[in-house]
């Protein structure tokens, strides 16, 4: 202290000194004395933005830092002219003079002069030093062995390596691989045994301080971070190929959801009440109480159209359901009958009844051999595909509308049962969990990776329930209209990111499901929307069932699609409505 | 059951066999003096080229329990030509033993050399190699006395060794290679044991030998 620089703020002088110093923030004892007077060093240009020492709007970024962190990056990029000039111009080392001595004696294989020079760096943790001069003995001793000096190893291992008392099991590990060739199942066979240099030169700065020596790709992983964070809060994300880009941050627009109807498929004679894509987004099956159910084929271009039509139900057809494998569709009438039917054949294959009684919902077993339906009676019963009858679950007090669904392990099996409770039956524990409501439920529906349940209520609201281990309730949608029917909702989107519903109002509702917040009511029906599904493969495809007894297929709002052209005639883009 | 063991006091036992019991010790144990004033004062008879093959068993022995293991491997294949190759485990004992001569007489090079030539051919076999590498390991130690496998160096582990080649010579004889008397201490141990764990008495003692002897 004194002489010159006492009245200068200490900022300056840190940044006049030849930054040894600088490099070291982290309070090491290493310290060298400031080179001479400040006034020659004085002479330099300062940079314009002055002394602060923190740059960014929120004062968190240290100058030091994010200067070094730059200077690394340009080395890895391999601009070392640029990595040099800017430690010159900014007056901080990306490392001290000491550090950049220890890492070229490293790559160059002068062992013993590293260890000396790791004591000048100024550890303060001694164990960290004792691991980095065994890891460097080590790099000596295989070297040795690999130029098979055996002699030379072995005194390495007893002169300098056992002394550190580190490590005991290594060093027994080293003393085999002398000798090691001719070992069964010894550490390494390979007859070159050392590491590269440069990969000892990476895990030393995994083990020292991160302000000793700066990790390989630190503003590389920054970015990175920044970027997941940004794709993680955009609420519309919907689309796998989205570039994101550093010049702005990640948002998507509406634009990747389906918001516009693309088709309107009219085949249905009455309301329909139910639709579903099939597992592999390329069919979609339809149900109406005009007694029919439809199979549509959707195309590679997303466009549908009807290929087969199944009539054979004395009731309206209430809903329909996939086999997993998609070969093969149920469709159940409401208090009928079950009908299984080939898909590309659109043939009935077996109808399943149960005499005196009606079944009012049906589904498959997670192996396609068995299917199960929700009978009059309270009951659940249990069909092989033949049509064996197998097992039927009495007095599981299911009311009248006996939604079922089964997990896709064919563990849990979850049923409506009592107006206000699901019951969750666990095949495997033989146990029963009841999830309640406070209020009655119209319908639910199963996420595709079992975890989540959504709970269509009376009240108007969709509740959404977490079911892999502890079952808890985990939002609230609401927005859309619901007094007299049974409105159903899904999951769609990219990685079942939102959630839609029909409503009595007439339009589609998506809501984002994580924020709960509602994103889009879509217009176009001119009835009650009983039923949606989302395209499990094609995140921007949509279809919605209506009173007004057709269909909408909902695409993308843009023109120019990416994913796919060749929607040469262009008379299914309609403008929003109609 | 009564165990009361007065009652068989009264049994009678054969002098004869209490003689051979105590022979069988001392030869087992090479106490060739012993065994020549034994011999001469209970009029057994003595076994033929019994005091030859205690000389060279004790020979052997000694050498083992010394660190002399290339001499010990030496007479014992004079002795016995095939018995190392056929106890394997043995031979890699004593091998290593050897080995552990050369590490504390600091002769470190010939140690390494003698262990890539004749240790590391065991090395192929799965259950040589955790010995293997705790021999291998005293090799990086300057004071080999201060490393983990300091046991290896202890006096102990010799006489172990050289019991087991002695045991080994005495069976390729197809001679006992556990003596009479230790087999009977063993068995009335076992007996003992088994009963006091019947009675479950309370406070019931493990069995000791000492105290049996002193009763």
């Amino acid at each position: 202290m004194g002489g010159v620089g006492d009245e200068e703020p200490a900022s300056k002088r840190m940044k006049v000194s030849p930054g040894e110093l600088r490099g070291l923030s982290n309070g090491s004892s290493y310290t060298e004395p400031v080179a001479g007077p400040s006034r020659d060093l004085m002479a330099r240009p300062l940079p314009s933005e002055g002394d602060e020492e923190v740059v960014g709007s929120k004062g968190v970024i240290k100058r030091v830092e994010f200067v070094r962190l730059i200077a690394k990056a340009l080395y890895s990029l391999g601009y070392n002219k640029s990595g040099a000039r800017l430690e010159e111009e900014s007056g901080i080392s990306l490392h001290s003079p000491v550090v950049n001595r220890f890492m070229e004696q490293i790559l160059n294989g002068n062992w013993d002069e590293s260890v000396v020079t790791l004591q000048k760096i100024g550890l303060s943790d001694e164990n960290i030093a004792k691991s980095a001069s065994f890891l460097i003995l080590e790099q000596k001793f295989f070297e040795l062995l690999d130029e098979k000096k055996d002699m030379d190893a072995l005194k390495t291992l007893r002169t300098e390596i056992a002394p550190l008392c580190i490590n005991g099991s290594r060093v027994r590990e080293l003393s085999s691989c002398i000798v090691a060739p001719s070992f069964v199942g010894s550490p390494s066979q390979n007859t070159v045994r050392a590491k590269s240099r440069p990969k000892l030169l990476e895990e030393l700065q995994k083990l020292l301080p991160p302000t000793v020596m700066i990790l390989e790709r630190r503003l590389e992983h920054l970015v990175e971070q920044a970027l997941v964070l940004q794709r993680d809060t955009c609420i519309f994300h919907n689309s796998l190929n989205e570039d994101m880009s550093l010049y702005t941050d990640h948002q998507c627009g509406r634009d990747q959801i389906p918001s516009r109807t693309v088709q309107v498929l009219q085949d249905h004679s009455d309301e329909v009440w139910f639709v579903q894509f099939s597992h592999n987004g390329k069919f979609l099956a339809s149900s109406s109480s005009d007694k029919s159910a439809i199979i549509w084929e959707v195309d590679v271009n997303g466009w549908v159209s009807l290929k087969h039509r199944l009539v054979g139900h004395h009731k309206p057809v209430c809903s329909v359901s996939w086999s997993p494998n998609d070969s093969q569709l149920l469709t159940c009438g409401v208090e009928e009958v079950v009908r299984r039917w080939d898909v590309s054949t659109g043939e009935c294959l077996h109808v399943y009844e149960k005499p005196g009684l009606g079944l009012l919902s049906c589904g498959w077993f997670p192996d396609g051999k068995w299917i199960f339906s929700g009978v009059t009676d309270k009951s659940i019963c249990t069909w092989e595909l033949e049509g064996k009858e197998l097992e039927c679950w009495k007095g599981q007090r299911t009311s009248k509308i006996s939604d079922l669904e089964i997990t896709s392990d064919g563990k849990k099996i979850l049923s409506t049962c009592r107006e206000n409770a699901i019951l969750l039956l666990d095949r495997e524990a033989k146990v029963d969990i009841l999830l309640e409501e406070d209020k009655p439920i119209t319908s639910f529906s199963l996420s595709s990776d079992d975890k989540l349940l959504l709970v269509n209520l009376l009240n108007q609201e969709i509740h959404l329930w977490s079911i892999a281990g502890e079952v808890k309730l985990v939002a609230k949608y609401q927005g859309h209209k619901r007094t007299r029917f049974v409105i159903r909702s899904c999951f769609g989107g990219l990685e079942q990111a939102f959630i839609a519903s029909g409503s009595e109002d007439s339009q589609v509702y998506v809501w984002h499901r994580c924020s709960g917040e509602l994103i889009e009511a879509l217009p176009g029906h001119s009835g009650a929307v009983n039923c949606v599904s989302w395209n499990p493969k094609n995140p921007h495809m949509l279809a919605s069932a209506s009173d007004d007894r057709t269909i909408r297929i909902w695409g993308l709002n843009e023109i120019k699609v990416k994913h796919k052209d060749a929607h040469s005639n262009g008379i299914h883009y309609c403008n929003g409505g109609s | 059951m009564d165990v009361d063991p007065s009652n068989y006091n009264q049994l009678a036992i054969n002098e004869n066999d209490t003689h051979s019991v105590v022979l069988s010790y001392l030869v087992h144990n090479c106490y060739i003096e012993t065994v020549e004033s034994f011999v001469a004062s209970t009029g057994m008879k003595q076994p033929a080229d019994c005091i030859d093959d205690m000389e060279k068993r004790k020979r052997i022995y000694h050498c083992a329990v010394e660190g002399n293991a290339l001499k010990a491997i030496e007479l014992t294949e004079q002795l016995a030509n095939d018995l190392l190759e056929k106890n394997k485990d043995l031979h890699f004992d004593l091998l290593s033993l050897h080995f552990v001569e050369l590490v504390c007489s600091r002769k470190c090079t010939e140690a390494l050399e003698f262990a890539q030539t004749n240790l590391t051919p065991f090395g192929k076999v799965e259950k040589y190699v955790e010995k293997l590498e705790d021999f291998m390991a005293l090799l990086a130690y300057e004071e080999p006395e201060k490393s983990p496998m300091f046991h290896l160096l202890s006096k102990d582990y010799r006489q172990q060794v050289a019991d087991s080649l002695n045991r080994a010579i005495l069976a390729h004889s197809n001679l006992p290679s556990y003596t009479a008397m230790e087999r009977l201490i063993q068995q009335t141990t076992a007996v003992k044991q088994f009963i006091s764990e019947d009675n479950a008495k309370n406070g019931s003692q493990p069995f000791s030998l000492k105290d049996f002897l002193s009763s």
